[in-house]
């Protein structure tokens, strides 16, 4: 009963014991990842509101410290970010019609843009931290004295690095997804894995598309 | 299996579909970075969080593929932003309605050591009891603690039955745990006692008005303060007892913004 839609045939899996039905098994997996993705949207809400509140109380110092951000980098990693969650949908698509060279051809290109993504963020911490732009007494960069500037940076560094550790973790399951593609695991009949990967990476990508104008943008 | 698989097609998303929201989406964010170099005042917030939008709706429909899957999923993820618009309402309306208890704090907390006016004793020494004090304390008394302790002082209050230990009795000359001078009443008022919560956020005077008239209800006690016991209920010369110090939101985040110590200037 294996299937031969794509190019190659994928192996055979039964779905649960507890579910009727494959599809049942399936929609009931992604209905569990639409769950946790509203869990996270609450999760990055307290972040995005201490931002508002920052900005509300003191517009003209998040004016002046949001120059401390390269918006060339963020314009870059938005452009990578949204690379990567076309390449993320190329490969659910691939592994519903069982395409597995696709499959991996695709997910490997959504990890290296991830991991692009990492690097430059990496430089940006870096200097960051050479420069002592950091927050709270941490803060020493004289070319911007302004007060409370370091919360600015607080919220920064909180809301990108919470960020860029689901992107850690996203790469980490991309991963898992490769090899488990390269045993032939995903096809038409099962690609849960890939699908709910794919969701979740979108959010990731999701959350990047509304910090990049706040944090680099503030005018 | 393949049967069940016929009767639930799932949609694929084509690569031509892919290729066009990708698109779609770079547009959009050369956009974002286009309006930002121009100063559209308020607008460019507005608009920055507009194309933002859209283009998390593109993401969510048909990357996610909301736009083909069942209405149940959407609803879901909908109630997330649903909460955070809850969220950012109540938080708002807090925020932005307490404007002057900034200010009216501010004046009270900072600078440091320094009590406020509103704290200072009207009385020289508020620890020796006179009548003003007393029928101050009767009517704080009425209010803030007949419920326990009874309106003889007994410790026969309404809300007394459940409690155990049960409230100071005021009309017995014995048993204070804290003992029955003023300057020890009033350390018990300040920082509370067992099911008794602690009154600091009184004003010292309130509190000492108090301390002087629950010291009427019982035999009437010779005990007096020396400089010593004052000391150590915290009352400098001519202090009345400083209100414990809250702070407000703002004063928070000013102290959490300095750099080491340094009051800042603006």
């Amino acid at each position: 009963m294996a299937h031969s839609t794509g190019s190659v045939t994928h192996l055979e899996r039964h779905h649960a014991h507890h579910f009727k039905t494959a599809h049942e098994e399936f929609e009931a997996c992604k209905q569990g990842m639409w769950i946790f993705l509203v869990t996270e949207v609450l999760f990055f809400a307290g972040m995005f509101m201490a931002y508002a509140v920052l900005r509300v109380l003191y517009p003209d110092m998040m004016k002046a410290a949001h120059q401390l951000l390269d918006w060339k980098k963020g314009a870059l990693n938005t452009v990578i970010l949204i690379t990567s969650s076309l390449t993320m949908a190329l490969a659910v698509s691939a592994a519903q019609r069982g395409e597995k060279q696709k499959i991996i051809r695709y997910l490997w290109m959504t990890l290296i843009c991830a991991g692009g993504f990492m690097v430059v963020k990496y430089f940006e911490y870096a200097h960051k931290i050479h420069e002592h732009i950091l927050p709270g007494a941490l803060y020493q960069y004289k070319e911007l004295t302004m007060a409370k500037v370091p919360l600015f940076l607080s919220v920064y560094f909180v809301m990108t690095g919470i960020h860029g550790l689901h992107v850690l973790i996203g790469m980490g399951v991309i991963y898992w997804l490769i090899r488990r593609a390269s045993r032939n695991e995903f096809g038409p009949s099962y690609f849960t894995p890939v699908e709910i990967t794919g969701l979740y990476w979108h959010f990731v990508d999701l959350v990047w598309i509304y910090l990049f104008p706040l944090l680099y943008l503030v005018s | 299996m393949s049967d069940q698989h016929q009767n639930h097609q799932h949609h694929i998303l084509s690569n031509s579909m892919a290729f066009r929201i990708f698109g779609a989406l770079i547009v959009l964010t050369v956009v974002t970075v286009g309006v930002a170099q121009i100063d559209l005042g308020a607008l460019n917030f507005t608009v920055a969080m507009l194309v933002a939008s859209v283009k998390a709706s593109l993401v969510c429909m048909f990357f996610m593929g909301l736009k083909y899957d069942h209405k149940e999923n959407t609803v879901i993820f909908s109630t997330s932003v649903i909460f955070m618009a809850i969220f950012m309402i109540l938080t708002f309306g807090d925020l932005l309605t307490r404007g002057d208890v900034y200010v009216k704090d501010l004046s009270k907390i900072i600078p440091d050591g320094a009590v406020a006016a509103s704290n200072q004793s009207k009385y020289e020494k508020p620890w020796v009891s006179n009548d003003e004090l007393v029928s101050a304390g009767k009517t704080l008394y009425t209010s803030a603690c007949v419920t326990c302790h009874g309106a003889e002082g007994q410790g026969n209050g309404p809300a007394a039955a459940g409690l155990n230990p049960k409230p100071r009795n005021f009309t017995a000359g014995e048993g204070w745990k804290n003992g029955r001078k003023p300057s020890q009443i009033f350390v018990t008022l300040t920082k509370g006692l067992n099911a008794m919560p602690a009154f600091g956020t009184l004003s010292g005077d309130d509190r000492w008005a108090l301390v002087h008239y629950v010291r009427t209800l019982g035999p009437h006690a010779g005990e007096v303060d020396g400089a010593e016991d004052l000391a150590k209920a915290g009352v400098g010369a001519g202090g009345a007892g400083a209100a414990e110090k809250s702070i407000p939101v703002g004063v928070a985040i000013d102290l959490l913004s300095e750099p080491a110590g340094k009051p800042s200037e603006n």
